[in-house]
This record gives structure tokens, sequence and C-alpha cells, in this order.
């Protein structure tokens, strides 16, 4: 069943919204909202989903964020989301953010809570479809099925943004605290596809610390990022059955123990109707796994990079395109490509201020991003095809 | 060699020397609520306000930003070096990360003006020929 269809979105449209409570002196709360329904179809492969290969609409996201100043320089904000990308989200709701933050100046501010984890252009806003012109983007980099793993931490970062003079201005973020990944996320999916039988039982929390830094360089719109990050224990315990045939009950009990180093480099020129953007990702996974037999060692390297650009003809159309490789140091499944190259091109229109349409194509090479095993028994590098429409409404 | 190196140098120097020029706002005037405890800002200071690196004046005060769609694009453009779009896509991307709150949005010119009569903090470009009643309004220096 669909979350929302396009005639179901108009009608829940809502005004944003100032709510003073009941007459008192409390200040008011400050309502937002969207929700994203989007349809899509490939040839070859289920990508995304399970069935694409017949057209899903398994694309769904929607937020409601609330924010209020209860006291001078002091900001508190939450956002509910729910998604549902193929295999991952399935429409639970859950709680994305809430922080409370406190500005000293324009240098300096500390932010506490569960917040968002700046990491070059999009990952804060990856499921923020009306901020961006493309439907997917680049997926090496920010994978839709991998979110609970990438976009929130529970934890703290401080923040500010520093003149450089005639140089223009520095912004950063550096944060630290804990991601906590379940059993039935898009990671733990990607993570059970890879084995040939068994799954994860469980997911240490891990403790993550990383920053963003942005030069805003005195050139309007010209801006360049650098994004790094370290997580000191991506744990978690994996059961493989043993016996043979399939009832016998017998088992072996596994860890795996990583050290994960991630480092983004970004560009943004946003130049009269132009926006010009390109990054390059690279993520070190050394992974040590334990089993009764002994530790295993690993050190994998997978990196994306993107060049994208995309003209504004007026105030309700939009076209863009990006092309993004992607390339791993081995096989994510059995029969998998080590590398995915995509070309996309995208339409966006804006018939009004909080209604959004995209449609876009994909034309694909290679299988390294396809992570969902009984999907696509064969797999080669013949180029394949993707067609996107998404629709958002906000408020 | 030196001849290029004198190009890049004189291209350099015209984008900053671009982005220090005085600001004029084109067909707009700058409003804010009377409590707001400036009478002026520069064109910089008026520029980390509209692009979110100041979020608070001076007293604590949150800064509340009031657009009116289509009415004021131009100096929009000059006070935040974004057009309309990218202005919207911009605050957009901080409202839905939990970093900032959207501009709030008037629907013609009486009720920004009232809006900012009676909202703590706000702050406006109104279209220079504006009947203004309850606001103060700011200079650019």
């Amino acid at each position: 069943m669909l979350l929302a269809s396009p005639v179901a979105l108009m009608v829940c449209r809502l005004q944003a919204a100032d709510l003073n409570l009941l007459g008192t002196n409390m200040p008011p709360l400050d309502f937002h909202g969207f929700v994203s329904q989007g349809f899509l179809a490939t040839t070859k492969y289920n990508y995304l989903g399970n069935d694409t290969k017949d057209g899903s609409f398994q694309f769904t996201e929607a937020g409601l964020n609330v924010s209020m100043n209860p006291l001078p320089r002091t900001r508190i904000e939450a956002q509910g989301f729910l998604y549902d990308v193929g295999e991952s989200g399935k429409y639970q709701p859950f709680l994305d953010y809430a922080s409370i933050e406190y500005t000293f100046n324009d240098y300096l501010g500390l932010r506490g809570g569960r917040i968002r984890r700046p990491q070059g252009i999009y990952n804060d806003i990856q499921d923020v479809d009306l901020a961006r012109t493309y439907v997917l983007l680049p997926q090496g980099i920010y994978d839709a099925r991998s979110r609970d793993f990438s976009v929130s931490l529970d934890g703290g970062e401080v923040f500010g943004n520093l003149p450089l003079s005639n140089a223009g201005a520095l912004s950063y973020e550096a944060y630290a605290g804990y991601i906590n990944v379940g059993t039935d996320s898009g990671v733990a999916d990607r993570i059970n596809n890879s084995l040939p039988v068994g799954k994860v039982t469980s997911f240490d929390p891990m403790l993550i610390a990383g920053s963003q830094l942005w030069w805003n360089t005195p050139v309007d719109g010209l801006r360049f990022g650098t994004a790094f990050g370290y997580g000191f224990n991506f744990d978690y315990n994996l059961n493989l059955p043993t016996g043979y045939p399939p009832p016998d009950p017998s088992s072996v009990s596994l860890h795996a123990s990583s050290h994960i180093t991630l480092q983004q480099y970004s560009a943004e020129y946003l130049w009269e109707n132009w926006t010009f953007q390109a990054e390059y990702y690279n993520i070190q996974n050394n992974q040590h796994t334990t089993s009764p037999a002994g530790t295993t060692p690993s050190f994998v390297v997978n990196y994306a990079w993107y060049a994208a650009a995309a003209y504004r003809f007026n105030k309700w159309l939009e076209v863009g395109g990006y092309y993004t490789e992607y390339y791993a140091d081995q096989p994510m499944t059995f029969g998998s490509d080590t590398s995915q190259k995509d070309a996309a091109l995208s339409f966006r229109f804006d018939p009004k201020p909080w209604w959004v349409i995209k449609l876009e194509g994909h034309y694909i090479r290679g299988t390294a991003l396809l992570d969902d095993n009984a999907d696509n028994p064969v797999r080669n590098d013949n180029g394949w095809f993707m067609l996107m429409l998404k629709t958002t409404v906000s408020f | 060699m030196r001849l290029f190196w004198l190009k890049i140098g004189l291209m350099v120097s015209y984008l900053v020397a671009g982005t220090l020029s005085a600001l004029a706002l084109d067909g707009a005037m700058l409003i804010v609520n009377p409590g707001v405890v400036t009478d002026s800002l520069s064109a910089k200071e008026l520029k980390d306000i509209y692009t979110a690196k100041t979020k608070y004046w001076d007293d604590g005060q949150a800064i509340i930003i009031v657009v009116i769609p289509d009415k004021t694009d131009a100096a929009l453009e000059q006070a935040s070096g974004m057009d309309g779009n990218q202005f919207k896509t911009f605050w957009e991307r901080l409202a839905f990360s939990g970093r900032g709150s959207e501009p709030e949005r008037a629907g013609d010119t009486a009720a920004l003006v009232a809006f900012v009569a009676s909202t703590k903090g706000a702050i406006a470009l109104v279209p220079a020929d504006a009947a203004l009643a309850g606001v103060k309004q700011i200079k650019i220096k």
C-alpha cells in the first residue's frame, strides 16, 4: 500500500504554522514538513528495491519538524521521519533529530542531542527531496539504503563561522557521538546480502567523531569543503549456520570489529542560473573478524566521485545532470562488479513554491551497488536504465 | 608567464572588489521589528543574516527573516548573493537538517509589514513604495 499518492499529498498540504500556546508567553513553535512519493523502474536489474523491473512505488519519505527559541541565543529543534526505500525503512517512524543549541556568537555554538551528521554537500539532507535538483543522489556516496547509518548520531557538535577578511569565511562543524544501527536497517541488509548464509544478530553502538569545514570564498556562491570522520568501533555479531541439511541447528557465531575512516572533498559554485557541484568520497574499512578458528583481518577501500551541473530556466523549471563512478576493492556480493558508473539527467518542475515534481533518467554500467542477492541472481556489466518520477509537497 | 599571473591577479582583484562594493537594494527598503536594537547594518552584516551566519541580534533575540516572493527578488539577490530559488533551497537545507528556521513567507506587502511589526526579531525587505506602520527602517552603511 502506498503511503501517499500525489492526490493525497495535495489534499494533506498544510500551511507552515507558528503556534502560540493558549495565549501564554511561551515562544511560538515553528512547524515545517514534507512528504515525498517516488516511482522507479529499471531494466535488467532490481535496484533500490526487489521489484523495480516491474516498476515500484517503494520510494517514500516524510518528515515533520518543530523548532522554537525558548531563551536568548537558544534553539530547540526536533524532527520525526519515516521512509521506505526498497527493503529499508518500511514506514517505521522514528526520531530523526532532537537537539538543543546555544550560539555564543557567530564564531562559536554548541549543539547536543540527536543531530544530523554533516558530511559534504548532501549527507545531512540526503533524504530531503525538495532541497536539490535530483531524485537520486550519487549512490556511491549517498546510498539511500544506508541513511540510518550515515545521517544522524547521538552526541554533540561545535559549530561556527570564522571571517577571513577579504578571503571570505570558514564555517566549521566538529562532532562526536554514537550511531545506533538496528538489525532491520539497510546496513544490516547489505551485510546479510554479502554472506552466502547467515545474518547479523546485533550491532554495538558505534562511536564516531569527525568534522566538516567549508571555505566560503569571496566569490559569491563559490565554496570548497572537506569532511573527515572516524568510526572507532563498527562492531557487530553474526550467526552462520553450519549444519546440513537446513533443519540441523548447528551454527557458529562470529564477531566483526572495524575501524572506519571517511574522507570527502567538495566544491560547489552557484553562478547566475547555474549550479555546479563535484565531490570525491573515500571510505576505508579496517576489519578483524573473530571466529572459533581465529581472527581474520581485512582492509577494504571504496571510493566514489561525481560532477554535476544544473541550470534553472525559470521559477518552475530546472534541468540538471551528473556523472558518477563508484569503485570497490572487492565485490560486495558474489558475481557483482567492483564498479558502477551512472549518468543521470533530471528535470525538476516547481509548479508552486510548495510543490515539486521531478523526472529523471539514468544510464548505468556495472553492478557494484546491487547488493540485493536474491533479486539479481545473474549480473554482468552491460548497461541498464532506470527511470524515476517523484513528487514532494512541503509546508 | 608573468603576464599569466598578472591576469590571474587582476581577475581575483575584480572578484574580491565585486564583493566589497556598496550594497544597493533595488526597489526595496529594509525594515525590522521596532524592538530590534540596531539602526543600521553594513552590507556584510546583512549578507551574514541572509546566509545564516548570523542568527541572533546583539541582545540574543532570534532573527526571523520574512520574505515576500516575487516582489523583492532583485534586492534579495543583492542582500544574499543568491537568487530566489537558490535562497529558498539554501534555507530548506538548513531547516530540514535541524540547523535553522526557514524564512517566513508573506502573501502581500501589507501582511509582511504587519508580521514584522508584531514579531520580535523580524527583518524583511519590502517594496520601496510600501506603507510602513509599526516597523523600523534600517539604513545600509
